[in-house]
């Protein structure tokens, strides 16, 4: 009865901040309905047949949706925590959504669970999902002030691996050296995904060759752009052309690890391929603008892998706009800034550009115009208005060529926001493709 | 002019955002036509007197910290930074390495981790977790720091100028022993240890600190006496820097007083 009574408070939580345009209901509905029904997300996911968890610093909605995409495309009706909303009173709002009130004892008519897990919350809230398949994708630093040293990361994921039972299907980043110190902890057999040749070294993607024993494996790599890359994607028994239509080596680990999940739940792969051509980016991941690109950044790790992404991409008519919140889903230390590699966008080859322009928002906005000016970037060509409104619209209407959006997190949904209000897009949480 | 920085361990102490102190004394040099070198100073390698001309000492994870203890005493590297402060020459160290500059870390478990002595401090670990934006007021060389020496009254009222901002992030807690000079008292944060006030210390030319954020790039003012006492220390005379437009970093400067000061 009190299982039912949390159901209800969450709904009616997720109705109202609807109602009144507050959000998206991703977090507040399971914050309260956990504190009424504590085992709520050990209760309601036994009532899905198959789940999977996603870990790591950086492309877990990505991988997410990927998955998501295929899955459905192969049939499945799925569950997920679209919004990003990865602690567990994210899993708990989406859990509570999925319930059918006409029927809330019965099963959910839903075949899958994906769900994303940050860092840190992966240790309390994995065990209680009980997943058939988990990922690790890689560990860098990310928001100290709130997980801690990666040492710290990797020792809390150890300790609950130990306890995961050995039949589970456990996938790691073959190319990551931190991640793999992670089988040993594992009773069962881990399998590795990765890209030929290349390793993650520090904050970086850097090709090297050395000898892999990959499980899963992305060789003859050519990357087209801002549009897509392609590669062979080789296993045991696949060697699948495959055309993933992101661009950046770091999406391709993300497809990667969604087919080695797709693989261990007995999907028919050889679709996979397919079913990436009609794939649609998370939102602010790659999201793509009928005047440019929003590319969400939030660590020195996946802010480089952007700018390495972009650099060669910039034309000299082009604009960016950054934006650097420190609210605490952005992390409120903004010393990250000062290990992504700005440098890499100011020396891109096709633009001179030193001299794009260059508009930067946000609460710490004239931290990362100094940083920007540290860059290499000429501080005449940047604009600093802390207000993203204002910034957002100053930006578009000097427009001559693509702007490139670069946001952290909260900026990123804040944006959200005014693209919805000036009738660019829906609201995040009305977008129809939620799988 | 030419300077070299000393980047000690920069390989393993680099844990958050420090590399921007060596952005910042790099561009800052540069800026004003002084070439600038960085060298950077690991375990195994040898350090010799004058090889460098300013010191900086970032902050790692506690692993790497057993291993940089251990390299400060056994390569003679402890010793070497210790004599070069004593003539002059600067030094900036953050978290980690302020801790491995004073006296002693005592762990939870486990033999302490002895400093270099230099700094007359030590640290304890502990459970709390300080973590957050910092605010000081940074009397110890705020005379110093600004071009305002003339301007000496006791009642002068304070200004952005006094203050220096960054965020900490650290467990252990430091405690000045008698007659060491604290960097700064905190106005928000909490500093060495969350409980003097303290925050920091300062020997000579030679800081140490808890503060990240960067510091010295939105601190400029403190960037510039580090490059100062270098060039000083190496070439022997008063050097007069030539002053760089600040505008953006003494906004980002600021807006952290105003926010969290």
């Amino acid at each position: 009865m009190r299982l039912l009574f949390a159901i209800l408070l969450g709904k009616l939580i997720t109705y109202l901040t609807r109602i009144l345009k507050i959000g998206g209901g991703s977090a507040a509905p399971g914050l309260y309905a956990l504190k009424i029904y504590p085992s709520l997300v050990e209760k309601l996911s036994k009532r899905i047949p198959k789940s999977v968890v996603i870990t790591g610093t950086n492309g877990k909605t990505t991988t997410a949706k990927m998955l998501a995409h295929f899955a459905t495309a192969s049939g499945l009706k799925v569950i997920r925590n679209h919004t990003g909303s990865n602690l567990e009173r994210g899993i708990a709002s989406t859990l509570i959504h999925g319930v059918s009130l006409s029927h809330p004892w019965g099963g959910m008519n839903r075949h899958l669970g994906i769900w994303e897990l940050d860092e840190a919350a992966f240790n309390a809230v994995a065990p209680k999902l009980s997943p058939d398949v988990i990922v690790f994708l890689n560990v860098f630093r990310d928001q100290l002030d709130r997980y801690g040293e990666i040492n710290t990361v990797l020792k809390n994921w150890q300790e609950t691996l130990k306890k995961i039972p050995s039949g589970t299907k456990v996938l790691v980043n073959g190319d990551d050296a931190n991640i793999l110190r992670l089988a040993t902890s594992f009773r069962g057999k881990v399998q590795k995904f990765g890209v030929k040749d290349y390793k993650i070294v520090g904050e970086g993607i850097v090709h090297k060759k050395e000898q892999e024993n990959l499980d899963f494996e992305a060789k003859d790599v050519k990357l087209d752009g801002l549009n897509s890359s392609s590669f062979i994607l080789q296993t045991t028994n696949y060697q699948l052309p495959t055309t993933l239509p992101l661009p950046g080596i770091y999406h391709i680990y993300d497809s990667l690890a969604a087919f080695a999940c797709a693989f261990n739940l007995g999907l028919p792969v050889n679709q996979f391929t397919n079913s990436l051509i009609h794939y649609t980016p998370a939102f602010g991941r790659v999201e793509k603008l009928g005047f440019g690109y929003i590319f969400l950044i939030k660590n020195p790790a996946g802010a480089t892998q952007v700018f390495e992404t972009i650099a060669p991409n910039l034309k000299p008519t082009d604009t960016l706009l950054l934006a650097l919140n420190d609210n605490i889903a952005d992390g409120t230390d903004v010393s990250w800034i000062w290990d992504a590699n700005f440098e890499v966008l100011q020396n891109s080859s096709r633009a001179k550009s030193r001299d794009l322009k260059l508009y930067v928002s946000g609460s710490r906005a004239y931290e990362l115009a100094a940083r920007l000016k540290y860059a290499g970037f000429d501080p005449k060509n940047i604009t600093v208005d802390p207000n993203l409104k204002n910034a957002f619209r100053q930006a578009r209407r000097n427009l001559k060529g693509q702007l490139f959006i670069l946001p952290t997190y909260t900026a990123m949904l804040e944006l959200q926001s005014i693209l919805a209000k000036s009738g660019i897009k829906k609201h995040y949480w009305e977008e129809e493709d939620r799988v | 002019m030419k300077l070299t920085i000393g980047y000690l361990y920069g390989d393993l102490m680099n844990i958050y955002g420090d590399t921007g102190n060596i952005i910042a004394l790099k561009k800052r040099a540069e800026w004003r036509g002084i070439e600038v070198e960085i060298k950077n100073i690991s375990i195994g390698d040898k350090l010799k007197k004058g090889e460098v001309d300013i010191f900086f000492f970032g902050g790692g994870q506690d692993q790497a910290q057993e291993l940089v203890s251990a390299d400060l005493l056994k390569s003679g590297k402890g010793k070497l930074i210790k004599q070069e402060v004593e003539r002059g020459m600067p030094l900036l160290a953050i978290c980690g390495g302020y801790q491995l500059l004073g006296d002693y870390y005592r762990p939870h478990k486990g033999p302490k981790l002895p400093g270099i002595s230099m700094f007359p401090a030590y640290t304890l670990a502990s459970f709390d977790r300080m973590i957050g934006n910092i605010v000081i007021q940074s009397s110890a060389i705020s005379y110093q720091l600004s071009d305002r020496k003339q301007k000496k009254s006791d009642d002068r009222r304070l200004t952005t100028d006094d203050f220096l901002v960054g965020f900490e992030n650290h467990s252990g807690k430091t405690y000045l022993k008698k007659g060491a000079n604290p960097l700064g008292l905190v106005s928000k944060g909490w500093g060495n240890n969350g409980k003097d006030k303290t925050e920091g210390c300062i020997y000579k030319n030679a800081i140490g600190c808890y503060m990240h954020g960067s510091l010295l790039p939105k601190n400029p003012k403190l960037a510039d006496w580090l490059l100062k006492k270098a060039l000083e220390t190496k070439y022997g005379k008063e050097i007069l820097l030539e002053p760089l437009d600040d505008t953006l970093e003494l906004q980002a400067h600021g807006v952290a007083v105003k926010k969290f000061g």
